[in-house]
């Protein structure tokens, strides 16, 4: 899932400044489960910032409604009516739901009131860990199912670095080293000798390196005349 | 609890105004002085600011 975190009132409150009547955009999908932009959320943040603003002195109006999925139109196209009538959308979508409301409401001034952090799953109660960076050619088939890339501090792929100390990485000791969990687990599994192979070099043109990514699906894509 | 504080914090309240106790049934006692605890406390910080009737008032002493 996509692993977000809220922003300060503080923050939501200057970002919304100028805009009399605030629309609060939560989303059903990754950012419900993570606890940062759901309905639930969405409602607090609504009441927060309408009991901060009424502290301040003015009389701003504040809603909020969620949508199944803030990054799909279709959603979007729900909520049309409540976005016309807002000044500012305060979106608590990652940031893809941001875009999606800018792109797909080109009258309407949209501001994020998440950080998005990372791809990750919890890993306890309340606990959320990074496991995957988008590196567009995975490779998790020749590291045990252990991510060097999103979990190594410095995405080695010929790991260990000379900093890992009993399990841990250098960069942050609380963080396990990635590649001393990759020879643990090919260890246990007697496959070792899959990292002997001699592998060619990365393709990081698929990931962010190469600039904006797209997958085009023609099999999927409407023919011509029914668009 | 605590992020519940931090949230009345950040709108610019006591946190101090919310707090969860865990009692049994065969704790009077304790009930007692947790609800008294809270009375005082409350009365010290006065009533919630957010309150429409007193809102006004707020603002008039602020404007003063
Ligand atoms: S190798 Fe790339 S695609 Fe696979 S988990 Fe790591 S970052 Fe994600
Ligand atoms: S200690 Fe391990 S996780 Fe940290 S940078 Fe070195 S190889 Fe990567």
């Amino acid at each position: 899932m996509i692993v977000a975190d809220q922003k300060p009132l503080n923050e939501l409150k200057s970002l919304t400044r100028g805009g009399e009547n605030v629309l609060v955009v939560g989303c059903g999908t990754c950012v419900t489960v993570c606890f940062a932009g759901g309905a639930r959320e969405a409602a607090i943040t609504a009441s927060s910032l309408r009991m901060a603003f009424k502290l301040d002195g003015n009389s701003r109006q504040v809603s909020d409604v969620t949508v199944q999925r803030q990054c799909e139109w279709e959603y979007l196209d729900q909520i049309a009516e409540q976005v016309k009538e807002a000044d500012v959308v305060l979106s608590l979508g990652c940031g893809v739901g941001v875009q999606a409301i800018a792109e797909h409401f080109p009258e309407t001034w949209v501001v994020p009131g998440l950080n998005t952090s990372f791809m990750g799953m919890p890993t306890e109660q309340g606990v959320w860990a990074e496991r995957c960076a988008a590196c567009g050619d995975c490779i998790l088939g020749l590291t045990g199912g252990i991510c060097p890339i999103a979990r190594c501090s410095k995405s080695l792929l010929n790991g260990p670095c000379g900093g890992s100390e009993g399990g841990h990485c250098e960069v942050n000791p609380e963080t396990p080293c990635a590649w001393q969990l990759i020879y643990d687990r090919l260890t246990g599994m007697g496959k070792l000798d899959v990292l002997m192979e001699i592998q060619p070099p990365k393709n990081w043109r698929a990931a962010r390196d190469g600039g904006p990514r797209k997958i085009v699906r023609e099999d999927l894509r409407l023919a011509k005349e029914e668009e | 609890m605590e992020h519940v504080r931090n949230i009345l914090q950040q709108i610019g309240l006591e946190p101090e105004r919310v707090e969860m106790v865990n009692l049994s049934s065969a704790m009077a006692g304790e009930f007692v002085a947790a609800a008294t605890q809270m009375t005082e406390r409350i009365k010290t910080m006065g009533k919630n600011p957010l309150r429409s009737d007193l809102l006004g008032d707020r603002h008039t002493e602020s404007e003063r």
